[in-house]
């Protein structure tokens, strides 16, 4: 390991200056979207969006509808390890779910 | 009377009755299921069970972390699920009615959802289903079988979810609540 450069040593002002000018948004949450697939059944996916995420029958057939007709549809929001959790219970379901940031 | 393949008895449990020539060629679906669910084609099959949790070509890091934490469950839990299903019907015999009449434990009906589920799901995606391609080839068609096949697993799946829908209810944690007439006019803590 190569000793440190100490002969000059600057204080960053801000976290993102820290960061090499990155740009730092941890509050930027993500969403887990479920898209359209022509196998998984409205009635299946309407059950699974209430098993899983405990959402009124209203909720999940209108999340179900938007899915189906507009292709895809945000179920859940939150932090990336939460959205992963339920990306990955999705998944064990057999529906196609993937996840972003929330931009 | 229609005879109705998922019922659930008084007490809980849910009772399951199949003719034997279904019992024979669900567990012969789950077993071939198996080993594509353990080791799918490259394609659309193992696309479609095992779809990435990020779109986005620029998160293959935590793709991959994802593929580490979740991917050997996923496998697992989906073997596991169909060798319930082929451990529970293997060697039953039919009753006087001539109809395999099962108990379900409460642990097994979501291994039978999503196994079921899942054999859609291979069979469907190789028949490249469409939303608008209907299933019912013709007989000299080479989908034909596979095409019946996925038919009849539809038509159970569904027997299942809907009782499993009418259970759940139409309540959930989003529900309205309803304030009483001479109640605040607002809510506490909304932004005025």
């Amino acid at each position: 390991m190569s000793s440190p450069d100490i002969q000059e040593i600057t204080v960053p002002d801000t976290v993102e200056e820290l960061l090499g000018g990155q740009e730092v948004r941890p509050d930027v949450p993500w969403v887990v979207l479920v898209w359209n697939d022509p196998v998984n059944t409205f009635a299946y996916v309407i059950f699974v969006l209430q098993k899983l995420f405990g959402f009124s029958r209203a909720k999940a057939s209108r999340l179900t509808n938007q899915v189906h007709y507009e292709g895809k549809a945000v179920v859940a929001t939150g932090a990336r390890e939460k959205c992963e959790a339920d990306v990955a219970r999705l998944h064990a379901f057999g529906l196609w779910a993937t996840m972003q940031k929330d931009d | 009377m229609a005879r109705r393949t998922f019922r659930r008895k008084r007490g809980g449990a849910l009772v399951v009755t199949l003719y034997p020539q279904e019992v024979e060629l669900l567990v012969m679906t789950a077993r071939d299921m198996i080993t594509i669910v353990e080791e799918p084609p490259a394609g659309d099959v193992r696309d479609r069970l095992y779809p990435r949790a990020y779109l986005d070509p620029t998160e293959e890091k935590a793709q991959g972390e994802y593929d580490a934490l979740v991917h050997d469950d996923l496998v697992r839990d989906r073997r596991t699920a169909l060798e319930a299903i082929v451990a529970r019907l293997d060697g039953v015999e039919p009753n006087s009615r001539g109809l395999v009449e099962i108990t379900l434990p409460p642990g097994e009906e979501m291994q039978w959802l999503t196994g079921v589920n899942d054999a859609r799901l291979v069979i469907g995606t190789a028949l490249g289903v469409t939303e608008d391609l209907d299933t019912d080839f013709e007989p000299g068609d080479p989908r034909f079988e596979y095409g019946v096949l996925y038919g009849w697993l539809t038509q159970l799946h569904f027997e299942l979810v809907t009782v499993l829908l009418d259970e759940i209810g139409e309540h959930g944690s989003d529900d309205v609540t309803d304030w009483p007439d001479d109640g605040p006019t607002e809510r506490p803590g909304a932004p005025s």
